[in-house]
């Protein structure tokens, strides 16, 4: 990835694209914090748990129309399941308030767990946000473009292009460094707050005073429908595990506590608050809405428009305004739910990588000031992910979840021992109720992977162990080349004989040139080795090696049978080398330096030779540059 | 049992391709084997020119050269002189004398020569 950005700088002109693209570079010192108030912290913080509500009701549907097969019972089930995810945000809610308090520094899920459970639920924590992350990306876009195709019908067959087109117009624009800027998040976030709110009361109003029917279906829906399966234990849960992605995105309040204005704490808990309630309500009335109107949806996408849609659509009695508006406030708050995690992965990332868990490029800021390396990858991770899963959100949900109530977990089990180490006032009572919302998250994240194993929640679950033993490899490095390099105090650098070893193919200015740099070193020895074919080359050589008033230097010829030239010069240094003990190789190489357009034609041998020596010991390699204009 | 030697043969370097064929070269002679030299005692040997030193012009002139015989290799210096006419790359030569250790190198100085202007023949 880091290859990526620096072959674009490698000449002038692929740097002028890049400015183009990602603009021109910002100086470190510009890093300033914007702090937020609340009305604006509320949609930079909030929009991608509020937009969940998007297809959290539709995710339901799918479970019981498509799955289960149970007809018109579907609807008589989204209230209970609603109630029962509501009474879930509501701990999570409570417990999070906690930690907003206790880390007023942010407190993602990754710090609280490391720092009070230790390295190993740190990095669980870690691997699961950043998976979780990934899926934002993925479910928030196919959310988005579903949004636009239910409104659209015509670009159904273009699904996977569309979102892959949006992950890389996010990638470009976060690479610029799109700050979490209120004037950008507000007006979409508020826009579909305000949609929902009049689809929600207009539909109500509709439903029991106006007596609105039960939108007509015909075709797949209405065979959906006339199925008489039965409301079994497994499927509830099921379609419950499905409904509380609605939480997904709760912990970005408490991830970004000194963005807030001061008093942060207080500030943050409060905007957590309203962010519960909007999402709590709007997600309530769009299940009372549903189970009125009785929108249909199925998991392989032949119904082409969300629940949203289909519930816009009859209550605004067909597809005027207001049924656009919605599904573009709906397309605009997802897109702005994925970009929050291009916020949070590159953050989040640099995090891990600070800590030597991953490779250290990720905590490098690129021009712009961003963890350019996070956003990059993220993005391909992301596309790789919707390209595989065909851009279907259904397919995508049994994979997401999992890691955000792993996460919502060990975040608040790291809360207690936190409280038992601390002791401040009224301790025992937040223990307990991050105690009851650490069992209570651990219980659904458990729910998630047993019935929905099949289904795709045996991918997270094999490679968040997976990614443990990475981070655990790379850090295993880091450490070993640190402590391999510390200096013990009594250190000092060896001394080496030095041995300089010039690389003559044919007499010439380069030839000369090398030769001159070589004995500004001052080495012990200096010899110039060249490789002949033809028995007459060594006469030329020699010749040209007195004419030229090199002969102070002792030229060394060696044949070699089979016309290589790497493998003879590899020998000799070899056998140079074993002549002492505590040497150092200097092979000085001169090299032509011509344009772009024909250096290919140069060097080709030299870098052979450099490319076999970079990994042996007590070895220096040194270009002596020759610039042909 | 065939396949397993032409694999065998496939995998071996140059060098050992190159030994090969410089000791089927050098057998009928039955000199010592330039792996079997024991310094200080008087021997006679031959090999291939495998490398040609110019020495710098300071200092007392010397011609040196590596000789190989696919067994092992020795250095051979002939001092007083830059250059013997008819000692090139890749040709062979026969000699006798003493040699000693130096370093990692068993070196003749001055021994008895004799050109081997086609090899073995």
């Amino acid at each position: 990835m880091a290859g990526f950005i620096s072959l674009m700088a490698t000449s002038t002109k692929s740097s002028a694209i890049k400015r183009f693209l990602i603009g021109k570079p910002i100086p470190t010192s510009e890093d300033a914090h914007q702090r937020l108030s609340k009305k604006v912290a509320l949609p930079v913080f909030a929009s991608d748990a509020i937009s969940s509500t998007a297809y959290a009701t539709e995710e339901i549907l799918i479970v019981f129309l498509s799955l289960g097969a149970v007809g018109m019972a579907a609807y008589s089930m989204l209230v209970p399941i609603s109630l029962i995810v509501i009474a879930l945000l509501t701990i999570v809610v409570i417990s999070y308030r906690q930690t907003i308090f206790a880390y007023p520094n942010g407190g993602g899920s990754y710090i609280v767990s490391k720092e009070n459970l230790g390295e190993y639920p740190g990095l669980v924590a870690g691997a699961s946000l950043l998976i979780d992350y990934v899926l934002t990306v993925c479910v928030s876009v196919a959310g988005g473009v579903a949004a636009i195709i239910s409104a659209f019908n015509g670009l159904a067959p273009h699904r996977v292009q569309i979102c892959i087109g949006f992950v890389l117009l996010m990638m470009v624009a976060n690479l610029r460094g799109l700050k979490e800027s209120g004037a950008l998040f507000a007006p979409p976030t508020y826009l579909y707050v305000l949609s929902l709110i009049a689809l929600i009361v207009v539909g109500l109003y509709r439903v029991f005073v106006q007596h609105l029917p039960p939108i007509e279906h015909s075709g797949e829906a209405q065979h959906l429908l006339e199925m008489q399966g039965s409301v079994t234990a497994f499927y509830f849960l099921k379609a419950f595990s499905s409904g509380a992605v609605a939480l997904t995105g709760v912990e970005a309040v408490s991830n970004g506590v000194p963005a807030f204005k001061k008093p942060e704490s207080r500030n943050a808990s409060t905007t957590l608050i309203w962010m519960a309630v909007i999402l709590g309500s709007c997600f309530f009335g769009l299940s009372i809405l549903a189970q009125h109107l009785q929108p249909v949806k199925d998991h392989e996408g032949k119904i082409p428009n969300t629940v949203l849609a289909q519930l816009a659509e009859q209550v605004y009695g067909g597809r005027n305004i207001f049924f656009y508006v919605t599904q573009f406030a709906t397309f605009a708050i997802l897109i702005l739910a994925a970009n929050t995690s291009y916020a949070d992965f590159p953050r989040l990332s640099s995090l891990i990588a600070k800590d030597n868990y991953l490779p250290r490029q990720f905590s490098n800021r690129g021009d712009r000031l961003v963890f350019s390396n996070g956003v990059i990858f993220l993005s391909f991770a992301s596309i790789g992910l919707l390209v595989a899963f065909k851009g279907q959100i259904s397919a995508l949900i049994p994979l997401y979840a999992v890691g955000v109530f792993t996460g919502f977990t060990l975040s608040q089990a790291g809360m207690v021992v936190h409280h038992y180490k601390h002791r401040e006032a009224k301790w025992k009572v937040h223990m307990a109720i991050n105690a009851v919302g650490s069992v209570t998250t651990f219980f659904v994240a458990g729910i998630f992977v047993v019935v929905k194993f099949t289904d795709g929640a045996w991918i997270p679950a094999i490679l968040i162990p997976i990614m443990m033993i990475g981070f655990k490899g790379i850090n295993r490095h880091y450490t070993r080349v640190r402590s391999f390099l510390l200096p013990s105090d009594d250190y000092v650098a060896p001394f080496h004989t030095h041995f300089v070893i010039v690389l003559v193919g044919s007499v010439n200015q380069g030839t000369m040139q090398a030769v001159r740099y070589a004995q500004s070193l001052r080495p012990d020895r200096l010899i110039a080795i060249s490789v002949i074919e033809h028995a007459e080359d060594r006469q030329k050589i020699d010749e040209a090696w007195i004419k030229y008033n090199l002969s102070d230097v002792e030229l060394q010829t060696i044949t070699s049978e089979y016309r290589d030239l790497t493998e003879p010069i590899l020998i000799r240094i070899n056998e140079l080398d074993a002549e002492y003990d505590d040497d150092l190789i200097t092979v000085i190489i001169p090299e032509f330096v011509t344009s772009v357009r024909s250096q290919w034609l140069h060097n080709q041998s030299a870098l052979a030779i450099k490319a076999r020596l970079l990994f042996r010991p007590n070895t220096v390699v040194t270009s002596v540059p020759i610039v042909i204009p | 049992m065939g396949l397993k030697n032409m694999m065998k043969a496939a995998n071996k370097g140059i060098r050992e391709l190159d030994a090969e064929r410089l000791v089927d070269k050098f057998i009928d002679l039955n000199l010592t084997p330039l792996g079997e030299v024991v310094v200080r005692t008087k021997v006679k040997v031959c090999g291939e020119v495998k490398r040609m030193t110019m020495k710098p012009r300071s200092g007392i002139p010397s011609m040196e050269i590596v000789i190989n015989d696919g067994t092992g290799q020795v250095t051979v210096i002939f001092s007083g002189r830059r250059h013997i006419a008819g000692i090139e790359h890749g040709g062979c030569i026969a000699v006798e004398g003493v040699a000693y250790q130096e370093r990692n190198n068993t070196v003749f100085l001055n021994p008895v020569y004799t050109l081997l202007p086609h090899g073995a023949e």
